[in-house]
């Protein structure tokens, strides 16, 4: 990829430079595959845990997970006192990041209840339609795709539609359900999660257009996914049930808030390329994380063995399917003339809310703005080992099902995580310093 | 003034479509989930 180092503190320009606005579509595009294999590898550790814990005692212990990292990773990265800088330039956006938040914890126990009604297959390809939906509002509210031209508009329409079919046809292959009952009611809620994750990419480009950095919105976005989810655990279960059931599962708690943690570094990686790719390429990109979960799956966890050719049949054309969509979008990136549409979008935000110029077009371009780099707090520190130190005193506490596992695969699939969160990391502190 | 800016912000989101797409489909959600129960 190209993250050729730009003049960081260059003024703002009219027209993006061109060298620059290349520099960005690749590191958006990098992004949007690295998301891809951290979201798919946080399916990895949830495996690991006994599938008598109710669904919702699951899903809140992973949003722990979750709060935590979205607020030691951006305090390790940068610092929380550039989360308060943000605040003050776009205080606005809070609300977008808590609303953003709500939508996911709903659309996420929404999928609990549709797989528990339709099983895997036919609710995965209902929610996915979140790529689709992403692109609609894209092109309708952020003017993406303006000006891109019909081959551009293939590539994305094309590549998405590529992998809609590809992530069906996985679905269906790696699918054990029983038969349905509660059919509708399971369609609603598959589709329902689908409307509301496509609609949850609104906040992310609006944050985006306006400048905000990704690590700052992260830090809002989560308290609206950890009350939403407090209330409707507390609300479907009662506090003494829901808290005897957490601690009756002290032993898989760190595989758990593993998942969640790891999941956050791959959201990490779409916030980024929502940002620099927009959510019409963006997000069908990091929904190739199907392809990574199947891989842990079928390596790691030895799913689908002993299953028919046609089984087979299904995962191999699933995932050339996906494989091509995700390629044909990547090579669809924005143009110069594209990208003066979304700046154009950009300058209705910033007008609206009152927003200085300089800030969201700064923003857009992954530049500094206003004064000297602040240095990490107190807070920080509390947050950094704070969270190492209790993710620590999990891991004493966990327990190693007796699984058939094979060690070896799981290496190697975690040094190819690693291998591209270190690159993306690199590309997004040389282009970017993580802005 | 803090007020003047805080009363201008709310006045720019209640009037944005953006936001209201967004809520009522939380809202829709929350509506769907309960249905679920």
């Amino acid at each position: 990829m190209n993250s050729t180092p730009a003049p960081i503190s260059e003024s703002a320009s009219p027209s993006l430079h061109a060298a620059r606005l290349r520099s960005l579509q690749s590191l958006g595009i990098f992004c949007g595959f690295a998301a891809g294999a951290w979201l798919g590898g946080a399916e990895a550790p949830i495996k690991l845990v006994n599938p008598d814990i109710s669904p919702i005692t699951i899903s809140l212990i992973m949003v722990c997970g979750v709060f935590l990292a979205r607020w030691s990773v951006p305090a390790f990265i940068r610092g929380t006192s550039h989360v308060g800088a943000d605040l003050r330039q776009a205080p606005h956006l809070v609300l977008w990041a808590v609303l953003a938040g709500c939508m996911w914890a709903v659309a996420n126990t929404l999928t609990i209840y549709a797989i528990r009604n339709v099983g895997l297959s036919i609710a995965f390809p209902l929610w996915n339609t979140n790529s689709l939906l992403g692109i609609f509002w894209g092109v309708v509210l952020f003017k993406e795709l303006q000006f891109a031209g019909w081959k551009k508009w293939l590539g994305v329409l094309g590549g998405a539609v590529c992998m809609f079919a590809g992530a069906t046809l996985l679905a269906v292959a790696s699918s054990h359900q029983a038969a349905p009952g509660k059919a509708a009611l399971g369609i609603a809620a598959a589709l329902g999660a689908g409307i509301l994750w496509g609609t949850m990419y609104i906040p992310y480009r609006k944050a985006y257009l306006t400048g905000m950095n990704p690590l700052s919105f992260i830090t809002f976005f989560t308290v609206g996914e950890l009350v939403t989810m407090i209330s409707l655990a507390v609300s479907y279960r009662g506090i003494s049930p829901l808290l005897h059931e957490v601690v009756n599962a002290r032993a898989v708690l760190f595989w758990l808030m593993l998942g969640g943690f790891v999941w956050v570094l791959g959201d990490l990686f779409q916030q980024y390329a929502t940002k620099y790719v927009g959510i019409s390429r963006g997000i069908p990109l990091s929904n190739t994380n199907q392809l990574w979960g199947l891989l842990w799956g079928i390596l790691v966890f030895h799913e689908l063995q002993g299953g028919t050719r046609t089984v087979y049949s299904q995962v191999i054309s699933g995932s050339l399917l996906m494989a091509a969509g995700a390629v044909a979008i990547a090579l669809s990136s924005a143009t110069e003339r594209e990208h003066s549409s979304w700046r154009s979008a950009a300058d209705r935000e910033g007008q609206r809310y009152g927003i200085e110029d300089e800030y969201v077009r700064a923003g857009m371009e992954g530049r500094a703005f206003g004064g000297p780099q602040r240095s990490r707090t107190a807070l920080d520190w509390f947050l950094i080992i704070g969270t190492t130190g209790l993710f620590g005193l999990l891991a004493s506490a966990a327990r190693l099902p007796h699984m058939d596992i094979t060690l070896s695969w799981a290496a190697a699939l975690s040094a190819a995580m690693l291998a591209l969160l270190v690159a993306g990391g690199l590309a997004l502190w040389r282009t970017t310093r993580f802005r | 003034m803090p007020s003047d800016r805080f009363r201008t912000m709310f006045r720019a989101i209640a009037t944005d479509i953006h936001f209201w797409i967004p809520f009522s489909v939380l809202i829709g959600g929350l509506f769907l989930l309960d249905k679920l129960r």
